[in-house]
């Protein structure tokens, strides 16, 4: 059976990728809270958020990056990744429950290591809302395994 | 009526260290957030690289002092170092390296580690706040 996982060296520098959409709801913002202990009344408390430059409760910044993580996946074939390298990341605007978020990405660095048995790839990641206005962008640094010779 | 404190842009120490209690990451934790977001570990026993980041946030609210008047998380970068594992027992460490006044509050900058029970520095990164100031009185 091939390796249906795609190698540093399938990967092309341009490649662009967007994926599915996926509706953040209520339930993906309280089970995020109870998983990480960020009980932030930005998040949880309805009634204060009313009053506040949102008007309501807006999902945690990073749900967003590991939603998005998510959406990556599927995206595109899967990476034969070695590791997740790094991150550089900016918050540009909330997330609100019932927004439908999308990522769009694009490959822009591939960079061989000293070890010849793989390489970092740069990702550049945009992620959208319903409305095509940006809440969150930034890069990703991915060590990605070389096609077995 | 008593508001709960809060540490605004002014009570921020230049280089003040702060250190939370420590967490064990289990099997239901990965297994909680990958089907939340699909985020899935590369192999079984790995924790994905943004769980132990997301559980630092809310180990940061378990430190013997008022929350951060956060206005904005504005970004930040993280590093992963080496691989955190399930049963791995991590806390985190942070320090303000910046600060900077604005006309509506001010951006503090935080190097965050987190640090695994043998002491290694697992990931690392820096996080940009924009934080309230204290209002008049």
């Amino acid at each position: 059976m091939t390796d249906p996982r795609r190698f540093f060296d399938d990967i092309q520098v341009g490649e662009e990728y967007e994926s599915p959409g996926r509706t953040v709801t209520e339930t993906d913002i309280v089970i995020f809270a109870g998983l990480s202990g960020d009980y932030n009344i930005l998040h949880t408390d309805a009634e204060f958020m009313k009053s506040s430059l949102f008007g309501e409760r807006i999902a945690h910044g990073l749900l967003g990056l590991a939603i998005q993580a998510g959406l990556f996946t599927r995206a595109t074939q899967p990476y034969a990744t070695l590791a997740f390298v790094g991150l550089r990341w900016k918050f540009k605007g909330p997330i609100k429950i019932g927004d439908t978020i999308r990522v769009r990405a694009k490959v822009t660095v591939k960079k061989e290591t000293s070890k010849g048995d793989r390489g970092v790839v740069t990702v550049e990641r945009t992620v959208l809302n319903q409305r095509d206005e940006v809440v969150q962008e930034g890069e990703t640094d991915l060590m990605v395994e070389r096609r077995p010779a | 009526m008593i508001q709960p404190a809060k540490f605004y842009f002014e009570d921020v120490a230049l280089h003040g260290v702060l250190e939370t209690p420590a967490m064990t990451i289990t099997e239901a934790h990965v297994t909680l957030y990958a089907g939340l977001t699909r985020d899935e570990p590369l192999e079984p026993g790995a924790v994905p690289e943004i769980l132990p980041l997301c559980l630092t946030t809310g180990l940061g609210w378990r430190v013997p002092q008022p929350p951060l008047a956060v206005l904005a998380f504005m970004g930040f970068e993280w590093h992963a170092l080496s691989p955190v594992r399930v049963g791995d027992t991590i806390f985190s460490r942070s320090k303000t390296v910046t600060k900077r006044s604005m006309k509506d509050g001010g951006v503090v900058i935080e190097e965050r580690e987190v640090i695994n029970q043998r002491g290694e520095t697992v990931h690392k990164g820096k996080f940009t706040f924009l934080v309230a100031k204290r209002p008049a009185a």
